[in-house]
């Protein structure tokens, strides 16, 4: 399947109301690419460059303003979450969700579509990050950041996704977990062609990636491997007028 | 002698498939329908004739009781007294509960009083659930009132339902505790149409190292309204906790008060209180999973009234 067109994002526009009586702000301008099928991509960038709203209009968590998505050539401009969840994508958060009085079995249920023991576990063994007895787990506040982060991976993972976006995966978690997360989601790509779409500022999954996309100011302005990257990455990474830097005043600033 | 409406409630409110195994008291209609006693055992009428003592001998491990109430005569409002003796030492699970079939458009009530009092080093697990059904348009109110006076080192988990159908629930929950003690209870409540529930608790921690946890779940939905008061007492060096929990939908309207009050220098009294709608990143993290908006709140309310 590699090669084939899996998302087309076309002029994807998103604003939100101004303060005030203020002019609406725009967070992606007219952003145009296309994903292919199997592929592992990276989606970097500053901080508010929108690297997380165009993961979330492609999950349709947030509506484009204007513009069109398809997903395997089909217009899934205005489905609902649901929907494209049904039609194979599905999207890990960066702040999970906590609940009160469900656990990790019963998030892991509705991914898997069943509550069979053996299927659970076979789930828990290909993503291998987190034990069978995680599966009691309430997924609530009492969680450590690392863990709930594992249960998000293992439902995403568990949903056996043609298209995988995951947003900021490692927030929380240890520095020896990062590793094998990165060769997880790499295993699933491999094994199970995943289409996978990291937003990330971790080394670990830019190098992962077959192709990174750099956001700035809502536009892509970089798109190729990391080695063509690096130069600009560099210069994003530290801000060089943090001495005559005046906030949000400074609305020149090139961040 | 069990009709399918019966069944249906039995099954309901104390989980019973058919007359239970072990001792049991089956009320219906505010008559006596059944009764077993066991070895270890006891059931008696008490003497006001209002309602049973059951006795529990002390060391008596891992039985249970089930005290159903089941009430399908219109018009008829049921009120009983039942007191609960359990032995030191012993262990043991009670299942009560009430179900009510409305079939006419006149009312239907129960109001019951349920005093534990539990001896030394005794554990008592308590569920109690309420239900009402059926199609009559009768009022249905339950009135459950519930004392618990534990001795040193007795430990009590009480689990209180209201599933539903429920026109107007006034609970009273009142607990003691001595050295040592320690009580759970949880209590969870849906409210629909134009129904309404209040529940008011006075925990009295009395006793040196005594704990409490009071957990209250509430679902308000349509135009219902639900009210919870818990006043939590401590007279001695204790814990104490109080986790109260409101979830909004529709029209509902709810008042939540919790109470702390300390009259001793070592009391440690906490509560969180939270009145709101379902979280939207609850709903899209399961409509991320593939469920409808519907289908994810219904998952949403059944974990949180831990159906």
């Amino acid at each position: 399947m590699k090669g084939h067109v899996m998302l087309e994002l076309k002029n994807i526009t998103f604003t939100v109301p101004g303060a005030d009586n203020e002019a609406p702000i725009t967070i992606i301008e007219n952003l145009n690419y296309t994903f292919e099928s199997g592929k592992f991509y990276a989606i970097t960038g500053p901080n508010g460059s929108g690297k997380t709203t165009v993961a979330k209009i492609i999950m349709g968590i947030h509506s484009q303003t204007t513009g069109s998505i398809l997903f395997e050539g089909e217009d899934i401009s205005k489905w609902p979450v649901s929907d494209r969840a049904k039609a194979g994508i599905a999207y890990a958060f960066q702040h999970s969700a906590r609940f009160k009085g469900l656990t990790f079995r019963d998030l892991l249920s509705i991914s898997l579509g069943s509550d069979d023991e053996d299927k659970l576990a076979e789930v828990i063994a290909r993503v291998g990050i987190c034990s069978l007895d995680f599966l009691n787990k309430p997924v609530d506040a009492k969680l450590s950041g690392g863990e709930i982060k594992k249960i998000e991976l293992a439902t995403v993972i568990a949903t056996n996704p043609k298209l995988a976006i995951y947003d900021e995966p490692d927030t929380g978690i240890d520095l020896w977990t990062i590793g094998p997360m990165v060769e997880l989601l790499k295993k699933e790509k491999e094994k199970y062609g995943t289409t996978t779409i990291v937003v990330s500022h971790n080394k670990a999954f830019l190098e992962a990636a077959d192709t990174l996309i750099l956001l700035r100011k809502g536009k892509i302005v970089y798109n190729g491997n990391l080695e063509g990257a690096l130069p600009m990455l560099r210069d994003l990474s530290i801000c060089k007028f943090s001495d005559t830097c005046e906030g949000v005043a400074d609305v020149e600033c090139y961040r | 002698m069990l009709n399918a409406i019966d069944k249906k409630l039995l099954k309901e409110v104390a989980e019973l498939e058919g007359i239970p195994k072990g001792a049991y008291n089956i009320r219906k209609n505010g008559e006596l329908m059944g009764r077993e006693v066991s070895a270890n055992i006891h059931i008696e009428t008490n003497e006001a004739g209002n309602g049973i003592i059951v006795t529990i001998k002390p060391g008596t491990k891992n039985e249970s009781v089930h005290i159903p109430v089941i009430l399908t005569q219109a018009g008829l409002h049921d009120v009983v007294y039942n007191t609960f003796i359990i032995g030191d030492d012993s262990d043991v699970t009670i299942v009560a509960g009430c179900g009510i079939h409305c079939g006419s458009s006149e009312s239907e009530g129960h109001s019951g009083i349920h005093e534990f009092r539990i001896g030394r080093n005794a554990r008592v697990s308590y569920v109690e659930k309420h239900l009402a059904i059926g199609e009559g348009e009768g009022r249905r109110t339950l009135n459950p009132t519930t004392k618990i006076y534990l001795e040193e080192n007795g430990h009590a988990e009480m689990e209180l339902t209201q599933i539903g159908g429920v026109d107007e629930a006034k609970r009273v929950n009142e607990a003691e505790l001595g050295p040592g003690c320690s009580l759970l209870v949880s209590e969870k409540v849906l409210t629909e149409g134009q129904q309404h529930a209040e529940s008011r608790n006075e925990l009295m921690l009395k006793g040196e190292n005594s704990r409490a946890n009071m957990v209250s779940r509430s679902v308000i939905k349509g135009n219902s309204n639900q009210d919870f008061y818990v006043q939590l007492t401590a007279m001695a060096k204790c814990f104490g906790h109080i986790e109260c929990d409101a979830i909004i939908m529709d029209n509902g309207t709810n008042q939540t008060m919790p109470a702390l009050n300390a009259r001793h220098p070592d009391a440690e009294l906490t509560h969180e209180a939270s009145i709101g709608k379902i979280a939207d990143d609850q709903l899209i993290k399961l409509m991320s999973l593939g469920l409808s908006y519907d289908e994810a709140v219904n998952k949403i309310i059944q974990g949180f009234l831990g159906e």
